[in-house]
């Protein structure tokens, strides 16, 4: 079968290289879809917002910026140790590349924890609800709990592949989930940089 | 120096190491070709953005607390 090269670097066969651009076509219009779901909610809280009289409505408390900023700043880090850990497979490093995605994975915890704090901060402390807090309660904690959630399937992914890098599933050439796996977190990174932005600094 | 001071200062430093390894990494990155290195190099800025809006957030110069 006839070799060809692949953006990145590597030499891999035909089929898999035809059926590498099919999955990342693929992947790619399910990261759209899930833009498209944040985009709603995000447009929808951003008109329900402009069309009140000041924000939050008088009475909620405003979630604390110096946990949110720190909790940023965690999973952005995590965004850059899986960028790197990705790197490093394809160098061939598979030490490095275990402990970052360890890394990843333990800041994604991190984050989650971050998130638990704040969700239990606001609920016993300053009683913000989902259900009792009218808009800002309801828009808050869908839109946030949402990516907590994609974060919560994203760590679940990255166990899965390390496990599988682990068994030998993917090698030097052949990384399509690994590259996945690091798109799907970036994706998750990039929708915190828009969520962190709308809830904590405008 | 309490809580929420420590949370200001590692969001800062974190802030910071974010968007110099993100900006390195898009560097490093920046003739690759490829369609999911296109998008890589989009998300690497998006990343670096994210590490200065964290960092400006955590010395108080954007944000409300």
């Amino acid at each position: 079968m006839a070799v060809v090269s692949i953006p990145g670097g590597g030499e891999v066969d035909q089929l898999y290289a035809d059926t590498r651009e099919l999955r990342l076509q693929g992947f790619l219009l399910f990261l759209v879809s899930d833009v498209v779901l944040f985009s709603s909610f995000i447009f929808a809280y951003l008109y329900l917002r402009n069309s009140g009289q000041g924000w939050p409505p008088p009475g909620i408390a405003r979630p604390p910026i110096s946990l949110a900023a720190l909790n940023s700043a965690i999973l952005f880090g995590s965004g850059a140790t899986m960028h790197y850990a990705l790197e490093n497979f394809k160098r061939g490093n598979f030490l490095r590349y275990s402990s970052l995605m360890l890394w990843t994975i333990l800041l994604g915890i991190l984050f989650l924890c971050g998130q638990g704090i704040e969700y239990t901060t606001l609920y016993f402390q300053d009683h913000v609800s989902w259900a009792g807090s009218g808009i800002f309660g309801a828009s808050f904690f869908t839109l946030t709990g949402m990516h907590g959630f994609h974060v919560f399937c994203g760590i679940c992914y990255l166990v899965v592949l390390l496990l599988q890098s682990v068994h030998g599933v993917y090698d030097k050439n052949k990384y399509f989930g690994l590259t996945a796996g690091t798109l799907y977190w970036h994706f998750v990174d990039v929708i915190w940089v828009v969520l962190f932005s709308i809830f904590y600094l405008i | 120096m309490n809580l929420v001071q420590i949370e200001h200062v590692l969001a800062v430093a974190g802030g910071i190491v974010v968007f110099v390894v993100a900006s390195i990494a898009l560097r490093n990155d920046w003739k690759t070709p490829g369609m999911d290195n296109q998008v890589f190099k989009l998300m690497l800025g998006l990343l670096a953005l994210g590490g200065v809006l964290a960092a400006l957030a955590g010395l108080g110069v954007i944000g409300k607390a």
